[in-house]
């Protein structure tokens, strides 16, 4: 029982940050609406980094799911060092380009 | 002893008397070559001679065929104007000829030149090359019914009064000419195209062109598009008189408005008016002085500019409203008149455009009557350097929040999947 409480708490955050990640896409793109495109940079940085955050939560998300029999031979631990990898290098090309 | 104290005199004299002739500081003609006919024109229109003596010119006076004619000796030009008054001269003596008149203007000096109802080849070859063309049948003089000259009642009214004048102070003088000109002579049509002929004197609408003597056919001119005197001033601010009549000049015509008319254009052709230079270009960023080699996009510039008016014996302050400078790469970006203090000196500001390139500080200005000013200076504007822009820029706050949000969303999501295996 607490087994699977905890996987529903995880599943719960994993849901709750894909969709924090993608809400301030669409709210920064209805900011440039009214402020103009000048920032022109950081603006693309800004979405990115949601974007890329949101597909990189939803790639862990699929590989670490039991019920999916594509990913059975990926240990979880791996899928969460390649999240974690990928994000520091989306992170790093964000802040670069943040300007 | 007596030659060598003679020899450094006549140096002194020379010396003296090339200071004196015309150069840019100083641009009112000095020495004048005057090509007659024949020399009793000298007392026949001694009144136009004596003022242009009265007013410091050296007269020379030389019979058009004369074999010893010549404009120029090793390279240098002996004269500073150029008066034909020979109307019937077929060739000109010496090395004179159509070619060397025309180099004499296109070398920046002056020319008065005087047809008559006989005018020869010669004179109507300059004339045309001039953008005039005195009217092709060679009989034809300028005929006015209507407007003729109260002496000459009767007859075939070929002494006409014009005076429809140039509206112009600068090339007429300030005073208004009191009296319609006498004018006895052929008429000459001006290219309209052409922006460098001026009709001075135009004939009356009642005035046409044709012979007296034969049956009137159509005429080739008629109406105000006969010109009777008029003015080019070449590119490089060569001025030439053109008149269709010499009898214009003469002393017969007293009571008439001739002896104004062309003392007063006279003054114009030998550049005792009408003659502006421009000098003191500068430019530097407000509040600065030196004059920076270059400017970046978005600086405030102050430029200034003197301009100063030829009066004939010094130079005058300019005064006008209309002067403008262009800040110019392929077309104007910034066109602003500019101010006067009323001392000559004009000066305006504004802010270099958001665009980098090399630019020119352009300043044209082309005024009926006034030789050309056409001045232009180089200077490049540079973009700003990267340390010139702003470190954070408010309106992108709320992009840089999201990024730092969603590495702390990170960061914390990263924990909570750790802790909760």
């Amino acid at each position: 029982m607490a087994k699977s409480t905890s996987s529903d708490v995880l599943t719960l955050i994993r849901s709750l940050r894909s969709a924090y990640a993608a809400t301030p896409t669409n709210l920064k793109v209805v900011y440039m609406g009214i402020v103009g495109s000048f920032p022109f940079n950081s603006f693309l940085s800004g979405v990115l980094s949601c974007v890329g955050t949101a597909v990189l939560a939803v790639c862990l998300r699929i590989q670490v799911n039991k019920e999916n029999k594509e990913f059975k031979d990926l240990p979880p631990e791996r899928a969460f060092a390649d999240f974690v990898l990928c994000n520091l290098v989306l992170h790093l090309v964000i802040m670069n380009f943040l300007g | 002893m007596a030659k060598m104290l003679f020899l450094p005199l006549l140096i002194l004299l020379l010396f003296l008397f090339e200071c004196e002739s015309f150069s840019a500081e100083n641009p009112t003609d000095r020495r004048l070559l005057v090509l007659v006919d024949d020399l009793a024109i000298r007392s026949s229109h001694s009144l136009y001679f004596k003022f242009l003596e009265s007013r410091g010119y050296v007269l020379e006076f030389r019979l058009a065929d004369d074999p010893k004619l010549a404009l120029q000796r090793y390279g240098h030009y002996l004269y500073d104007g150029l008066v034909i008054f020979s109307p019937s001269v077929q060739r000109f003596g010496g090395s004179l000829d159509q070619a060397a008149v025309l180099d004499f203007v296109d070398a920046g000096h002056d020319l008065i030149l005087a047809a008559d109802s006989y005018a020869s080849d010669l004179i109507r070859g300059i004339a045309s090359e001039c953008g005039v063309d005195f009217d092709e049948d060679p009989d034809a003089v300028v005929i006015d019914h209507v407007g003729y000259a109260v002496s000459e009642i009767d007859g075939e009214h070929t002494l006409i009064a014009a005076d429809d004048f140039i509206q112009s102070d600068v090339i007429l003088g300030e005073k208004k000419i009191e009296a319609p000109v006498l004018f006895r002579g052929i008429g000459h049509s001006v290219n309209p195209a052409s922006t460098l002929v001026l009709k001075v004197l135009s004939a009356s609408p009642s005035a046409y062109s044709a012979s007296p003597k034969t049956k009137l056919s159509t005429p080739s001119i008629t109406g105000s598009t006969i010109a009777l005197v008029s003015v080019v001033q070449a590119r490089n601010n060569a001025r030439m008189l053109i008149s269709g009549s010499l009898d214009l000049f003469s002393n017969r015509h007293e009571k008439s408005g001739n002896e104004q008319f062309v003392t007063e254009i006279s003054k114009w052709v030998f550049h005792e008016r009408g003659h502006l230079k421009a000098v003191n270009v500068t430019h530097h960023r407000v509040a600065e002085l030196a004059e920076p080699a270059m400017y970046r996009i978005n600086d405030d510039l102050e430029y200034s500019i003197e301009i100063y008016e030829w009066s004939g014996s010094s130079w005058k302050p300019y005064v006008a409203d209309d002067v403008q400078v262009q800040f110019y790469m392929m077309s104007p970006y910034v066109l602003k008149s500019l101010s006067t203090d009323l001392k000559g000196l004009y000066f305006t500001s504004f802010k270099v455009p958001d665009v980098y390139g090399v630019f020119q500080f352009k300043v044209e200005y082309q005024r009926l009557g006034y030789t050309s000013l056409s001045l232009s200076k180089q200077i490049p504007v540079r973009p700003f350097r990267h340390n010139e822009y702003e470190r954070f820029i408010p309106a992108a706050f709320p992009y840089y929040g999201a990024s730092f949000s969603t590495m702390a969303g990170f960061f914390i999501f990263t924990i909570v999947y750790l802790y909760n295996k």
